[in-house]
């Protein structure tokens, strides 16, 4: 449904590309993860999908017509964004804020409807901060305030949801059920994609990953296909091990400890295990 | 330049009455004192609060700024007649009341030919053209005795300091220019246009004046400030205070005033 | 609470609006104000009454609304609680303009008010430009301060226009600088009020952008939001209504400031709500700061500016201690 097709962009005043070619799907039913190091230009993939950014070469696509045939509004009602961050500079009620989310359907003179609320509402179950509704954002948790961005963005409606770092500040147990909403939401036919930190929980929830490095694709595929140490250590220059864990079912990644404690960047052998 | 008769320096017409005003709304102190002068004090009703000579004039109520009146204070005085300082600040002012239907007349009073016609015109005005023509005579007068008796003396240069900070003089714009002029003097900045203007302290040093005139508090600050010795004149002992009263503006006693600064820049002749 | 606000603000604008026709420094009686008002009785009082005091306040509610609500929107769509209706150059582009109309010793009614809303106009026309020339397409940090660097070169300007010109030019000057609506006409009056109303329409129809605006340049684009034409709109639209304000009545400060505070106080977030409130707080307020100016030491007159800052200053302090 989104796809991105050799892709180039630099930011103005930089010298190199901050993305070289990059080419990857999102499509419908399924959740779609890219991941790599800092830098390697994932944040910008949604820049240029916000379309804050132009595009040095290639294309961006949504439902096979080119971004810049479709107006923003119609974009936004089709596609919800989570950016990365966001501050809150004025105080607001958290159902109000979600209740934002209906903008790119509302008009100047359209007053919100029944199924507005019942979207909202809806959203904020989803979310689960349907207790916190009546809080003011500026005084919700990390967590809660990004699983506030997130029912905004499920309060648009869209079919496809795109997230940047969606569980940053989220426990284990809120991360997981952030990741099962996002499967969940695949299953009934939406395209998520999904830009994290945390590849295997990744791992364990997508259907296809791609890694980016220095603003290329360095794998694409299935987890197992992506989930290969040499190309992570390479990528992330750290030593690390691939494992699976039947109970998991899914590669598990395990950074090892580095030859100058945590602070060296060398690569070192694995300990031997203890006999 | 004073206006052909008939017109005020706004470009109003000039009020005609069938009885002479009772009601006199006066907001310029020039203006205030020349009512008195010719009789007409009792009827002024309000004036600004600049307005402090003659003594009595201080009696009557004071409706505020003579630059940028408050009008509706004007109006609850009921005036017949509103004489204003003609300068752009008050033409709001001067359109409002004209609005109103109220007479009023703008005047600019800065120089010695506008004291004269203002004396005639308000004389005219308030039934009483004779007052107003004798106070203009008298002082025309005197001004001829003041030219004459210095006709034949040397014209010693003169710098007028105005004001300190910044430093600000006359231009021969000024009524005090041509007072200046009157007592058989040059003010040395006369090939300036304007009333006023400011100069910065070496171009005085560099036109060596013969005199400086100042008034009671700048006679202080000219003899402890250090600075001032630089100039010829004051280390020679040559500066003059001049009576602020009297040349405050252009008044019934202006002839008193080119007297006054003709006996302080010739010492030496006997000037009546 | 929300409701408090639309029960309290159209009240107090109404006590303030009978207290405005009614106090002076002509004491008329309320029979001779209703008198005046209906156009009977003394000539005098009906002059008073109609001609100086009722064209002031509307003059004052009209400058009061449109101040208000050109803050309520500044502040949110460049993220700012401190923003003002003054931010983009309007104050010191407005300020040249008059100066420089006072020193070509330009006459007529409106000739100052038009100089003066050139000026602001080119003022905010560089600005923008500049924010934009320095890459920050509608980022607030740069916009805020190609404002404070326009206004800092208008105020160059001023002076030095000022140092030069006779005490006549530079007195006419000051006393527009610091605000009055003592020249109150009716035929100004209508011209304002035309403008004020085609400008606060637009701004309520862009109220609901704003809200999105707020809340930051990507959430916004995410919502589908075009930012930087939105946000260019919001802005030029806020100037345009800060600018006629200066043109008919000079600077009068914090009115923009204060007011969308008071509204957020009574717990309105929309800027639909918001921007009508703070066209009544507005406009009560500067009433209630021209009824000061106007009885504090009469028969003189307090500048405007004066007033509104002298409240300005203790409500700051007051919120700043409800912050901390």
């Amino acid at each position: 449904m989104i796809a991105f097709r050799e892709v180039s962009a630099r930011y103005p005043r930089d010298r190199r590309d901050v993305l070289d070619g990059v080419s990857l799907v999102a499509a419908a039913g399924s959740v779609t993860a890219i991941v790599g190091p800092n830098g390697s230009g994932k944040t910008t993939l949604v820049r240029l999908l916000l379309r804050l950014l132009p595009l040095r070469a290639g294309r961006i696509e949504l439902d096979a017509r080119p971004l810049p045939t479709i107006d923003a509004r119609a974009f936004a009602r089709r596609v919800a964004v989570v950016p990365q961050r966001e501050n809150a500079v004025f105080s607001l009620p958290v159902h109000e804020y979600v209740a934002l989310g209906r903008y790119p359907h509302e008009g100047p003179w359209r007053a919100a409807t029944a199924r507005d609320a019942a979207l909202v509402d809806q959203a904020m179950n989803d979310a689960g901060i349907a207790e916190l509704a009546g809080r003011d954002v500026r005084g919700l948790s990390g967590g809660e305030w990004q699983r506030a961005r997130i029912a905004r963005a499920l309060a648009q409606d869209g079919a496809a949801l795109v997230l940047d770092e969606p569980t940053t500040f989220l426990d284990v147990g809120h991360e997981m059920a952030m990741f099962e909403l996002f499967a969940a939401l695949a299953r009934a036919g939406r395209a998520v994609l999904v830009i994290s930190h945390q590849l295997n929980l990744v791992a364990r929830f997508a259907d296809a990953m791609v890694l980016l490095h220095q603003g290329r694709v360095a794998a694409a595929g299935a987890p197992a296909t992506v989930m290969q140490a040499a190309i992570l250590e390479r990528v992330y220059e750290w030593p690390l091990v691939v494992t699976r864990d039947p109970a998991v079912g899914a590669p598990t990644l395990v950074p090892l400890r580095g030859r100058r404690g945590s602070s060296g960047r060398e690569r070192s052998r694995p300990p031997e295990p203890p006999s | 330049m004073p206006r052909a008769s008939g017109r005020d320096d706004f470009g109003g017409e000039l009020p005609r009455f069938a009885i002479p005003p009772r009601r006199i709304v006066s907001l310029n102190p020039a203006t205030t004192d020349l009512l008195f002068a010719i009789h007409a004090g009792p009827r002024i009703v309000g004036r600004s609060k600049w307005d402090l000579y003659p003594d009595s004039a201080r009696l009557v109520p004071s409706l505020g700024d003579a630059l940028r009146p408050n009008v509706e204070a004007v109006l609850g005085a009921r005036p017949d007649l509103v004489i204003l300082y003609a300068s752009e600040d008050n033409r709001p002012a001067y359109d409002r009341l004209r609005e109103q239907d109220v007479a009023v007349i703008a005047l600019r009073i800065d120089r010695v030919e506008h004291f004269d016609r203002t004396a005639r015109l308000l004389g005219s005005l308030t039934g009483n053209a004779a007052a107003g023509a004798e106070v203009a005579d008298s002082v025309q007068r005197t001004i001829a005795r003041v030219r004459d008796a210095t006709r034949t003396l040397p014209r010693p240069r003169v710098f007028w300091r105005i004001w300190d900070a910044p430093l600000i003089t006359i231009g021969r714009g000024s009524f005090l220019s041509q007072l200046v002029d009157i007592a058989g003097a040059r003010n040395i900045y006369e090939d300036i246009a304007a009333p006023s203007q400011q100069v910065t302290f070496e171009d005085v040093v560099r036109r060596d004046p013969d005199f400086i005139l100042v008034g009671p508090e700048g006679g202080q600050i000219v003899a402890r400030d250090p600075a001032w010795r630089a100039i010829r004149a004051v280390r020679e002992g040559r500066v003059r205070i001049v009576d602020t009263t009297l040349v405050g503006r252009p008044s019934v006693r202006l002839g008193e005033a080119a007297l006054h600064l003709a006996r302080l820049l010739h010492p030496d002749a006997d000037v009546r | 609470m929300r409701r408090a606000l639309w029960v309290l603000a159209p009240l107090v604008l109404l006590v303030l609006c009978g207290l405005a026709i009614a106090l002076g420094p002509v004491p008329l009686g309320l029979a001779g104000v209703r008198d005046g008002l209906l156009g009977v009785g003394d000539a005098n009082a009906i002059a008073i009454v109609r001609a100086i005091r009722l064209p002031r306040l509307v003059l004052a509610v009209i400058v009061g609304a449109a101040l208000g609500m050109a803050g309520g929107a500044l502040q949110g769509s460049l993220r700012n609680a401190l923003a003002e209706p003054y931010l983009l150059g309007v104050s010191g582009g407005a300020a040249v303009g008059a100066v420089l109309a006072f020193g070509a010793g330009v006459r007529g009614a409106f000739a100052i008010p038009i100089f003066a809303c050139l000026g602001a106009g080119a003022s905010v026309a560089a600005v923008l430009l500049l924010a934009r020339a320095a890459g920050g397409r509608a980022d607030p940090r740069v916009l805020i301060m190609a404002g404070v660097i326009i206004g800092a070169f208008a105020n160059a300007v001023i002076m030095v226009v000022l140092a030069n010109a006779p005490p006549n030019t530079v007195r006419g000057a000051v006393w527009w600088m610091m605000g009055s609506v003592a020249d109150a006409g009716w035929p100004q009056i209508r011209w304002l009020g035309a403008y004020v109303l085609v400008g606060a329409a637009v701004l309520l129809l862009m109220a609901r952008d704003i809200d999105v605006l707020a809340l930051g340049e990507e959430p916004a684009a995410a919502l589908g939001l075009n930012v930087d034409r939105s946000a260019r709109r919001i802005y030029l639209a806020a100037s345009l209504l800060a600018a006629a304000t200066v043109a008919a009545a000079g600077l009068i400060g914090f009115v923009g400031l204060m007011v969308p505070h008071i509204v957020r106080a009574f717990g309105i977030r929309r800027h639909r709500a918001l921007l009508v409130g703070a066209a009544l707080v507005g406009a009560a307020l500067v009433v209630a700061a021209d009824l000061v100016a106007r009885t504090a030491m009469p028969p003189a007159e307090l500048p405007l500016g004066a007033v509104t800052a002298l409240l300005g200053v203790p409500f700051f302090l007051l919120r700043l201690r409800t912050l901390a």
